[in-house]
């Protein structure tokens, strides 16, 4: 499969008859890191996988009028973002509906993930994030696990660096605390 | 307040982990997905958006015929098809149908055709006898004398040539 580059990717979808190559390119390029950033955020497969499918549709609607002024990469992850906070917040109001707290509900299905195969270590690690508040868990994921600089994060949470840099400073105490103290 | 000054050692892309993080991030990954789940995804977004698409194509068709410019025309397109159907005079068709070629072969050929329509005949003459539709018994000896031999012969051999010809179907 040839490498283009995300410009060229775009430029590509553009052409009528090449869209759909191009979605197939761009779609395989990005799908694990995607998958796996609303994966640590979501928890549940089936969960992750219908936000991932919306995120790609989403991508298909808006590709043609993406603006290049910003990178095709940092565009997709604020997709990824707003994605899944908007399925936690349904979530969320569906676990009030059902009179259990959302975090306990999240738990539980971290603990039942039949699709985790760690040591209760990372197991222990997982629980520390999903307890942390949901700004906090997006600037440690991407930090920790994404490798992406604090100027790639403050251009995707629209944040300051300074603010990124404290948040994920108090993450990560919190998390050592909880992983080390049990 | 600066958040560096409160936040020692954070203030660069540079931070340093403790070391229980360290370690646990070059672990490999523990998340799992099934079993070609990212070779399947793919074609699953493809067929949402298609469906999408076919959705908000008849919505727009439904939306476009709510405009006068769109229904007007198309109604009284209707009204004059459905008046075309209901004054112009069907064709009519002929009432006494005509029996196709290989039906009347049978029924030439076939001598139990014959004797069911002797059965027939002879079952509508008792019927009018009970119901005394015919004046009196006389009227049903047949005028005509026997047959004499020659006379079989000739009717036979007339009929066998006849049934000759129906043999060569």
């Amino acid at each position: 499969m040839p490498e283009y580059s995300d410009i060229e990717l775009v430029e590509l979808f553009r052409i009528a008859d090449k869209k759909h190559y191009a979605f197939n390119l761009l779609v395989r390029k990005y799908q694990e890191k995607v998958y796996y950033f609303v994966r640590r955020m979501v928890v549940d497969h089936d969960d992750s996988d219908d936000v991932v499918q919306n995120i790609f549709i989403k991508v298909w609607n808006n590709l043609e009028s993406f603006r290049e002024d910003s990178k095709l990469f940092t565009w997709l992850y604020r997709i990824a973002v707003n994605e899944s906070l908007s399925f936690l917040k349904s979530k969320q109001l569906r676990s009030y509906l059902s009179l259990s707290s959302p975090e306990a509900m999240t738990v539980k299905s971290l603990r039942d993930d039949p699709y985790f195969d760690g040591q209760e270590i990372q197991k222990r690690l997982r629980e520390a994030i999903i307890r942390l508040p949901k700004k906090q868990q997006l600037v440690f994921n991407m930090r920790y696990y994404d490798d992406l600089s604090y100027d790639e994060m403050s251009e995707i949470l629209g944040t300051s660096v300074g603010a990124l840099k404290a948040s994920y400073h108090f993450a990560t105490k919190k998390i050592e605390y909880f992983v080390t103290s049990n | 307040m600066k958040i560096q000054e409160n936040i020692p050692g954070q203030t660069n892309d540079t931070e340093q982990l403790s070391l229980i993080l360290e370690k646990l991030r070059e672990e490999v990954q523990a998340l799992k997905v099934p079993v070609g789940y990212f070779d399947s995804l793919n074609p699953r977004i493809i067929d949402r958006i298609q469906e999408q698409e076919n959705r908000s194509f008849s919505k727009r068709l439904v939306l476009s015929f709510r405009k006068p410019l769109i229904w007007v025309p198309a109604f009284a397109t209707v009204i004059v098809a459905v008046l075309l159907v209901f004054t112009i005079p069907a064709k009519k068709v002929s009432a006494i149908q005509s029996v196709d070629e290989w039906t009347e072969i049978n029924m030439a050929y076939d001598a139990s055709y014959a004797e069911e329509a002797v059965f027939a005949e002879s079952i509508t003459i008792d019927k009018e006898l009970a119901n005394s539709v015919l004046p009196n018994n006389e009227s049903l000896t047949f005028p005509h004398k026997e047959p004499t031999a020659d006379e079989i012969k000739a009717y036979l051999k007339e009929h066998e040539t006849e049934t000759d010809i129906l043999n060569g179907y």
